[in-house]
């Protein structure tokens, strides 16, 4: 054994022969790659370019016929050679591909005519292609008992061929040990200890994955094959990352996604809060006729109405309420419609401190600062700052744990009980000190030395890390100096404006500092970056209500909002409503606020409409109409088929894009500029003119990163320390994976997902109130009472309460502090 | 115990093997042990001691026959820390219990072997990988060990080197594939048993990804007498040109004195038949053998009096192996003998390649119709395939599986046709088990 032989020092790109045809690859290529980039689609089932080689199918073999090894060899796991000449049609290949056919489907059982995966299975074009047609394996068929693993993914493991995907995905790829290989030899078995629903937020995939129907998806099961279904190519809104999806349309229905390749944004995969968020453009209950005071009146006919009414208020008394989950033509037309009107709006967040968070992270992502996903998988530190990527942006922990793997460090400055699927180092420092922390760890990774101008003043204005600091901060410290490639991942929720200005200099001075760094934004749902591009500082939600209270705001327009669920100041939303004299509301969800609108017009959804999104880096995507529109057939059937439904026309196809009943509101001004959903956007971001027919757009998306930014660079600072009650406790308001999300929250399949509402404490801080673990307590606020069971913390930042912004919590009566004597243990 | 004329043969390994207990430490120490090892340390470099096992011709005694010295040379003199040293004391071959008896006759010389084999590589670490059956033996060793370090030739800073090394034991959770070294290492970091391709080999990234030098029982007995003796001397004691050393036989089956003999390398099967086992029991006649475990083939009658070493084997298309000798007459069945390797094997493949995990059951099934009287004249070149597609497997498992099916349809294929002809196993005079029986689906629960 030649130890040198093993290095990969040789950079020159082999040149070999498969099939007598030339290819040259980059050294470290495998076969069974180089044969693809040929056209050539090898047998595989264990291997998975996201999972690597593992040689365990025996699938891939060919022939060698020159090469540093010959004969029979496995394409996955022989590096493509200089010279090397295969054959994938050589007679001995064949015979022993048709041969590990026969043992694979010793065992499978013949369920193909009931069987989810039938008509998309690796395995049946591989049995049908490979010419196994008749068995002769007089032997009986091993049997195994089936699991439930929840509502996501059925389970059916008498169907397994041993390929070992799911168990590398759900370990090593995503680093969750509940789901994995039990036993040995043929009795291998591929599940949970027990039956059990699956801990991964990640585990939709294994249905994608399995080569055959072990996994297959339970909310979509026996609702079609694959060829009943338009298939198209979507972009997942549920959380701000803008995953690529492909949904499935049967009968006017959106019935499964599925992750859709992308090697920018999201690889292979998808999250479940992702794949499964799409429910609530089927659900039964969903409005799709329009309604004046409740009563169902023609679409028209509503809106002549609308617009009547409207046109009544002098212009400066209508304001448009919109939010960051639509569309980029809804919103384009809402500004445009907005200031082609006078009417006041459109506001898009919520407050103020909302508006600034995104205005400043749209701002300062640099073209040269920005990644994506995928270079976050490839950074060598990544420094996480007020962010919970499993909880905000599923995605991202899985491109956080692909850098782990590759032995990136990773540090997470946030107060609450962070939890990721491997080992970081952690910082819980209190929301308003996260800026501090930053500033201290950077500012001891990087000397002042080499750097001059803006970039060394900023260095000198950071806060001194006072000696000795805490150990934890200066093995983040440590790591930071050491890496080459950080990148700076900072979120829009708990974090503070500063803190999301000061993560954008952070990054600048890891440059100055001769790094490569990067900075990565969470913003706080689909469009948010689009609505920070749009957005008027002057109008915020809180602004206008406030406005309408005071009487000089009598019409409201809420565009896809529910404020109900989302505006954390109930008593000013519910005065609003109580004193303005008309309400309009414009949406595709069956919410409280369309209930009580005067007149409701609904409008259509993402897979109807199509639409453009831009996502946290600024990534604009097109989502192209997946269906007509109309009410599910299953839904206007009765459950028959062919419904016995007569009469013209789409039933339930009243909705209409949002752009376009906004520029019908607007009546007589309907000026070029909107006429279409593609004139608005080309108004609004010019930057997107000759793509404003979003199908234009390209797959990868267009990034829309700020380029004029010399002005706010370095000019960032900390926030003002706040002076503290010693007895009041913060409350941390936080996402979850599942149940804060809005439009995956009408999902009935991720309903048993959600957490059970809690409240987080520190161990010291529960300790001082003697609460323990496990505990109910009920917190007393000004004019309400919220019980609560208690979870302790180690790992999280004290004087402070952590509670998930469930739907099914009222939130919002607790305020940003609470006194600790209103805490009772019940 | 040992053979009735023993003297005959020099006894190296077996030297302070009493019939009914363990050797001291003190009467190790009589007979010259740990010397090796204190005359090692003082006066040899380790690159030195690599050279003398290279030299030796050490062939691997756990069924590989990898050259030892040539493994340990493949660990770096720059190689990270810490590295690791692994006995494998798995010994789950079917008929192999050299590796117990030596452990239960002379405790200290496998220590010391082990001692030896970390300080030529700088090892810091020990572990013996025991198999859990030999639940005695691990404790034998766990007691043996604190003698020596009681005596500092283990622990901190050996015989006032500044060499510190230390040995646990680990028992093993009991699967045959934890004998094959990556899937050994795999278990040890608390993974799945599945063994890893190279590269990188285990000398670069072994267990916990560092330097990792993995040796049987008995390679690692014999390093003792090689660095006292010399390589001339190791390699004198065989027979033959090609063979270096002694080697243990364990020999079982129609043999009036079935046990562990030591012996030159290159003893005749004949010999070893006739003189240590004291021939075939009465009444029987040799009809083939195992040579060296389940994972050999049968070896004929026409090559009875082969010179056991590992070329000579080679040469008649066998393998020496781990040296245990399993014994069959002409009144057994070798149809029902390989039906039984075939469940071993189908039952101990760790299930990562469809070839082992589904190509052995294949098999089982077919030989249990076969010996059951149901088998049909296709199955035998269902059979024939199924032998040269266990060869594209992951690991050395299957071809090793495949050894014994191999040889049964290239001499005694007759034998196979018969059954199938007769529609019933013609060495039975009572109708046997039923197909139903032998080929009962598993149920998993």
């Amino acid at each position: 054994m030649n130890c040198a032989a093993f290095r990969r020092d040789d950079v020159s790109m082999p040149k070999l022969n498969i099939d007598e045809r030339e290819i040259e690859v980059a050294a470290g290529t495998k076969v069974i790659e180089a044969a693809a980039r040929l056209g050539i689609m090898i047998p595989r089932f264990c291997y998975h370019p996201a999972l690597g080689s593992v040689g365990a199918c025996r699938m891939c073999a060919v022939k060698v016929l020159e090469g540093p090894v010959k004969g029979i060899q496995m394409s996955c796991m022989l590096d493509a050679a200089d010279g090397m000449k295969v054959s994938t049609q050589d007679k001995e290949a064949v015979e022993f591909r048709r041969c590990v056919i026969e043992w694979l489907m010793m065992n499978h059982p013949h369920d193909c005519p009931v069987c989810d995966e039938g008509g998309h299975c690796l395995l049946q074009d591989m049995t049908v292609s490979g010419g196994h047609g008749i068995r002769r394996f007089p032997g009986k068929k091993r049997t195994y008992p089936d699991q439930d693993l929840g509502p996501l993914v059925q389970h059916e493991m008498n169907r397994c061929i041993h390929c070992y995907r799911c168990a590398r995905f759900y370990q090593q790829f995503c680093g969750y040990r509940d789901l994995g290989a039990l036993g040995i030899g043929n009795r291998t078995y591929f599940g949970r200890v027990a039956s059990g629903r699956l801990e991964s937020p990640f585990s939709g995939n294994l249905s994608d994955l399995c080569p055959t129907g072990v996994y297959t998806d339970k909310p979509s099961r026996f609702l079609g094959r694959r060829w009943d279904y338009q298939r198209t190519p979507t972009v997942c809104i549920n959380c701000s990352l803008g995953c690529h999806a492909v949904t499935s349309v049967r009968y006017r229905q959106v019935v499964r996604l599925e992750a859709r390749m992308s090697a920018a944004v999201n690889g292979w995969f998808l999250c479940d809060r992702g794949r499964y968020g799409f429910f609530y453009a089927g659900l039964a209950g969903r409005p799709r006729q329009a309604a004046v005071r409740g009563e169902t009146t023609a679409m028209d006919e509503a809106l002549d109405h609308a617009r009547n009414r409207l046109e009544a208020f002098p212009p400066d008394a209508v304001a448009v309420i919109g939010s960051p989950r639509s569309s980029l033509e809804a919103l384009a037309a809402a500004e445009q419609v907005s200031r082609l009107k006078g009417w006041r709006g459109p506001a898009l967040f919520t407050d103020a401190d909302a508006a600034l968070k995104v205005r400043t992270a749209v701002a300062r992502l640099e073209a040269g600062l920005a990644v994506s996903l995928e270079e976050i998988g490839q950074a060598d530190l990544i420094l996480v700052a007020g962010a919970d990527p499993v909880n905000e942006a599923p995605m991202l922990a899985l491109a956080l744990r692909q850098a782990s793997q590759k032995g990136a460090g990773v540090v997470v400055l946030d107060p609450r009980p962070i939890s990721l699927p491997f080992g970081f180092v952690h910082i819980p420092a209190a929301p308003v000190a996260l800026g501090a922390v930053l500033g201290r760890v950077v500012k001891k990774s990087v000397g002042p030395a080499g750097l001059d101008g803006p970039a060394a003043r900023f260095h000198a204005s950071l806060p001194d890390d006072p000696a000795p600091g805490p150990e934890v901060l200066a093995r983040a410290a440590e790591l930071l100096a050491g890496s080459r490639r950080p990148v700076i991942v900072c979120g829009t929720d708990i974090a503070t404006s500063e803190l999301v200005d000061l993560a954008a200099d952070a990054a600048l001075l890891l440059a100055a500092a001769q790094k490569k760094p990067g900075l990565f934004y969470i913003l706080p749902e689909a469009n948010a970056f689009a609505a920070g591009l749009l957005a008027q500082p002057e109008w915020t939600t809180d602004r206008i209500l406030q406005a309408a209270v005071d009487g000089d705001v009598k019409a409201l327009v809420f565009v896809e909002n529910d404020p109900l669920a989302a505006f954390p100041d109930r008593e000013l939303l519910e005065q609003a409503l109580a004193t303005i004299e008309l309400l309009i509301v414009l949406d595709y969800l069956d919410t409280p606020l369309s209930r009580r609108a005067h007149v409701f017009l609904p409008t259509q959804t993402l897979y109807e409409s199509g639409g453009i999104f831009i996502n946290q880096e600024g990534r604009a995507q097109y989502s192209a109409p997946a269906c007509a529109g109309g009410a599910p057939v299953l839904e206007t059937g009765g459950g028959d088929h062919p419904p016995r439904v007569y009469g013209g026309g789409l039933p339930g196809a009243d909705p209409q894009p949002a752009g376009q009943i906004l520029a019908r509101l607007a009546g007589d001004a309907l000026l070029p500029e909107i006429r279409t959903p593609q004139a608005a956007v080309a108004g609004s971001i010019p930057q997107l003119a000759e793509f404003a027919d979003g199908a234009a757009l390209p797959e990868e998306g267009l990034r829309l990163t700020s380029k004029n930014l010399s002005a706010d660079r370095f000019h960032s600072g900390l926030p003002p320390a706040a002076s503290a009650d010693p007895n009041e406790i913060e409350i941390i308001l936080s996402e979850r994976t599942f149940g804060t999300e809005e439009l995956s929250s009408y999902s009935a399949c991720l309903e048993t997902l959600e957490d059970e509402p809690f409240a987080g404490l520190h161990r010291k801080e529960a300790d001082s109130i003697g609460i323990r673990d496990g505990d109910r307590i009920a917190i007393r606020t000004a004019n309400a009472s919220v019980e609560l069971a208690v979870k302790v913390f180690d790992h999280m930042a004290p004087c402070a309460m952590v509670v998930p912004r469930l739907r099914s919590l009222p939130w919002q009566v607790l305020g940003k502090r609470i006194r600790r004597q209103d805490i009772r243990k019940v | 115990m040992g053979p009735a004329n023993s003297n005959m043969y020099p006894q190296v390994l077996f030297k302070n093997r009493h019939p009914d207990r363990i050797a001291t430490f003190e009467e190790y120490r009589a007979g010259g042990g740990y010397q090796a090892l204190a005359d090692a340390i003082a006066h040899r470099t380790q690159a030195e001691v690599r050279e003398i096992v290279l030299d030796a011709a050490l062939l691997g005694r756990g069924g590989a026959a990898f050259p030892a010295g040539r493994k340990m040379m493949t660990i770096a003199e720059d190689a990270p820390h810490p590295r690791y040293i692994i006995c494998n004391a798995d010994e789950m071959e079917p008929g192999t219990f050299k590796d117990r008896v030596l452990i239960h006759a002379d405790p200290h010389l496998l220590i010391e072997g082990i001692i030896l084999a970390a300080w030529s590589v700088a090892a810091d670490r020990g572990i013996i990988f025991i198999r859990p059956e030999y639940e005695n033996a691990a404790r034998i060793l766990e007691r043996e060990i604190g003698v020596a370090k009681a005596h500092s030739f283990l622990g901190p800073n050996i015989l006032g080197t500044g060499y510190s090394f230390d040995i646990v034991v680990h028992r093993s959770a009991g699967r045959y594939i934890c004998g094959e070294v990556t899937a050994q290492v795999n278990a040890l970091m608390g993974q799945r048993a599945n063994p890893r391709q190279p590269p990188p080999y285990l000398t670069q990234e072994g267990l916990w990804a560092k330097p990792t030098l993995v040796h049987n029982v008995e390679t690692l007995a014999c390093l003792p007498h090689i660095l006292q003796n010399g390589a001339d001397w190791f390699k004198g004691l065989a027979r033959t040109a090609t063979g270096a050393g002694t080697k243990i036989f364990g020999i079982s089956g129609k043999v009036k004195q079935p046990g562990c003999y030591e012996l030159p390398i290159g003893t005749r099967l004949s010999e070893i038949i006739e003189a240590c086992a004291g021939g075939m029991l009465d009444g029987s006649e040799f009809k083939a053998c195992l040579p060296g475990g389940a994972s050999t083939g049968f070896l004929p009658r026409q090559h009875y009096h082969v010179e056991m070493d590992f070329d000579a084997l080679k040469k008649v298309g066998n393998r020496l192996g781990t040296g245990a000798i399993m014994v069959f007459d002409h009144k057994t069945c070798l149809v029902a003998a390989t039906l039984n390797l075939m469940e071993f094997f189908a039952r101990e493949s760790c299930g990562w390649c469809t070839p082992c995990r589904e190509g052995l059951p294949y098999i089982r099934d077919l030989l249990a119709r076969i010996e059951a009287g149901e088998g049909e004249p296709e199955f035998v070149p269902m059979l024939e395939e199924m032998k040269v597609h266990l060869y594209r497997s992951y690991c050395a498992f299957a071809p090793g599986a495949a050894a014994p099916l191999e040889s049964l349809l290239a001499h005694f294929k007759e034998e196979l046709q018969e059954h199938i002809r007769e529609k019933r196993c013609p060495f039975k005079k009572e109708p046997g088990q039923g197909v139903a029986e032998l080929v009962k689906p598993r149920f998993i629960a």
